[in-house]
């Protein structure tokens, strides 16, 4: 039986090849991402220079450090408001009993994201603009006079981020919260708990994995953000990402870029290695 | 009998690939969008004619393109490269062009002196880089004549600059304090500085440059004179203003890439795009500045601001950069431009 089962088919190693071709391909991107991180730039010229740890050095700048603070920061905002939004979303998708409800709600959530980002970021430049839609609308209905601005700040890239992550903040949660067997919340309601206390006491604990693989998703998914940033920073909020475009496309500095993307990297493996730590925490904890 | 009919419609199918393979065919690389459509509109088809080759367009950024030729080194995947003039110096600093053989390209001998950026490559057309600006959009009755009217404090939060290329604003800053050449752009460093209450955003492309300029959201920007010409013809009003120090040259240039198995063909694709009547197209159509002597530009186009016709507005009008230099001082400058005004 054991012989039987643990068999592999013929076919096996044709499904393997395709992965081990990108794996391959992927390690080749990251040893020269490495190699180009330890050289020196030559200004004027493509090529790169002897080894060298300046690279390293420079990322304690607090120019450098600050870009690196506010990705931070843009992604645990961002992470934060996909949780806020997307919980009672994805609690509505699986809950409800009425089919109507629950085609809205996915589609409403799920549409973005067939739509490509650039699309997607070019609409809040419309939205978010001096004449655009908020700043319209509110001039319309005579609330104010001069145009809030929202373009080019942390406000308009959170905004525009959030809407980017919710649909895969919902998904997420709607798994997690489709595995919460009913009759802890009958049961839970039955012993005179309000909606509130069910939700807070019985609900949230027991979707909590979901939140924290969430939550960290949309952290560590963000953090490598360009578009958005991009396109409504406007150059004034930046992240990572582009100081890395910056830096390698316009500045020629790839040893430099190579640094910023490696550390960059090492920050998102770092985050996705205390994911699995806290989720092993909460396993232990009795939460599946 | 049918058999013998198969035979000979074969036999005149297979002699006419046989030409058209004789005839042979260069690969070109260039931006894409408009850029791409004039020069297979107005050199390639022309080319085509001439000499029965095909022309194939390779397109793509210009840093993109740059990586691409180096990485095919020895064995390029195209035979003409168009890339900005200070790039083409990378280019030529790794080895990636052939030495030009001006003697294959009679149509040179026609060009300004400003064209012959280096014995790799010549300029094919030029634009500038200056100030543009919204007049509904900027305090009533607000003119610009000097590069120092950008730091005027009415214009708070109203400037747009490109972030892929600050040589343009750097360069300005320097030469309003007191800096004489491209070397000594540090002098202007203080003065850039304080121009950071007037600057909304930064733009990283044409398109971005022009999104921001129609919206209105940089009502004041230094922008490409091609753009603003496209936007101005799109509806959208825009003053372009040649300061009195001048407007900063950017001029595309055309090489051949090192390797080519196509040299000759490419010769001729060169000495097409230098002739005076496609340069006269280029110049009306596209209004960017011809390179041939040549040209006979439309009178109307000939007077408007960053249009380049004759040697003395190149010599009263034109700041140009020295190409060499500037690709040298491009990662100092993005360097410090990226620290200290754009990170900051």
């Amino acid at each position: 039986m054991t012989g039987q089962a643990g068999r592999r088919p013929a076919y096996f190693p044709w499904f393997v090849a395709p992965a081990a071709i990108a794996a391959v391909v992927l390690a080749a991107a990251m040893a020269a991402l490495l190699q180009y991180a330890f050289r020196q730039h030559v200004p004027g010229s493509l090529q790169v220079g002897g080894f060298t740890l300046d690279n390293f050095g420079r990322m304690s700048s607090w120019v450098y450090l600050r870009v690196f603070a506010d990705s931070l920061l843009l992604s645990a905002c961002t992470a934060g408001f996909s949780l806020v939004l997307g919980y009672p979303l994805a609690l509505a998708l699986v809950r409800t009993r009425s089919a109507a409800l629950k085609s809205a709600i996915l589609i409403a959530t799920i549409i973005p994201l067939f739509t490509g980002d650039i699309v997607r970021t070019y609409s809040w430049l419309i939205v978010l603009g001096k004449n655009g839609f908020v700043n319209g609308s509110l001039k319309w209905l005579g609330l104010i006079e001069t145009p809030f601005e929202l373009l080019y700040t942390m406000t308009g890239v959170t905004l525009a981020l959030v809407q980017y992550s919710l649909p895969v903040m919902v998904i997420i949660l709607s798994a997690a919260i489709s595995h919460i067997n009913p009759d802890y919340e009958k049961a839970a309601a039955s012993l005179g708990a309000g909606p509130l206390a069910v939700l807070w006491k019985v609900t949230l604990p027991l979707s909590m994995p979901g939140i924290l693989s969430g939550t960290v998703t949309i952290f560590a998914w963000t953090l490598s953000a360009f578009a958005t940033p991009q396109l409504v920073g406007g150059g004034k909020v930046n992240m990572v990402s582009n100081l890395v475009y910056q830096l390698g496309f316009s500045n020629f500095d790839f040893p430099f870029a190579a640094t910023l993307s490696l550390v960059s990297l090492a920050l998102i493996f770092a985050i996705l290695s205390l994911l699995g730590l806290a989720t092993r925490r909460l396993e232990q904890a009795g939460f599946r | 009998m049918r058999i013998a009919r198969r035979l000979v419609v074969l036999s005149v199918a297979a002699l006419a690939s046989v030409s058209v393979h004789a005839q042979g065919k260069i690969s070109v690389s260039i931006w894409g969008g408009s850029w791409r459509d004039f020069v297979a509109e107005h050199v390639g088809k022309r080319f085509t004619q001439e000499t029965g080759a095909q022309v194939e367009f390779v397109t793509g950024g210009t840093i993109d393109r740059l990586n691409k030729a180096k990485l095919s080194k020895g064995n390029p995947e195209t035979d003409l490269i168009f890339t900005t003039s200070h790039v083409g110096w990378l280019y030529a600093s790794d080895d990636l062009y052939e030495k030009l053989d001006l003697a294959k390209i009679p149509n040179a001998k026609n060009v300004f002196p400003e064209a012959m950026i280096s014995p790799f490559h010549l300029g094919a057309w030029s634009y500038v880089y200056t100030i543009a600006y919204r007049p509904d959009l900027v305090p009533a009755g607000f003119k610009f004549a000097s590069w120092g009217d950008l730091w005027n404090p009415k214009l708070k939060g109203t400037i747009g600059l490109p972030d892929f290329d600050p040589s343009h604003i750097i360069y300005a800053a320097a030469l309003l304090s007191g800096g004489k050449s491209a070397k000594e752009w540090t002098a202007g460093q203080k003065k850039l500085l304080e121009l950071k209450p007037n600057i909304k955003a930064f733009y990283n492309s044409d398109a971005t440059s022009q999104e921001k300029i129609g919206s209105g959201e940089t009502p004041v920007q230094v922008l490409l004179s091609s753009n603003a010409y496209h936007m101005m013809s799109q509806g959208v009003k825009i003053e372009l203003v040649v300061p009195k120090e001048g407007a900063i040259v950017g001029i595309d240039t055309v090489g051949l890439n090192k390797g080519t198995k196509n040299a000759e063909l490419a010769y001729k694709f060169i000495n097409i795009l230098f002739d005076p009547a496609v340069q006269t197209t280029l110049a009306n159509k596209v209004r960017v500045s011809p390179m041939s002597t040549q040209a006979k530009v439309d009178p109307a186009v000939a007077k408007l601001p960053g249009m380049f016709t004759t040697a003395s507005q190149w010599k009263e009008q034109a700041i140009v950069i020295d190409h060499k230099q500037r690709a040298e001082l491009l990662g100092d400058w993005r360097k410090w431009f990226t620290e200290n005004l754009i990170a900051k």
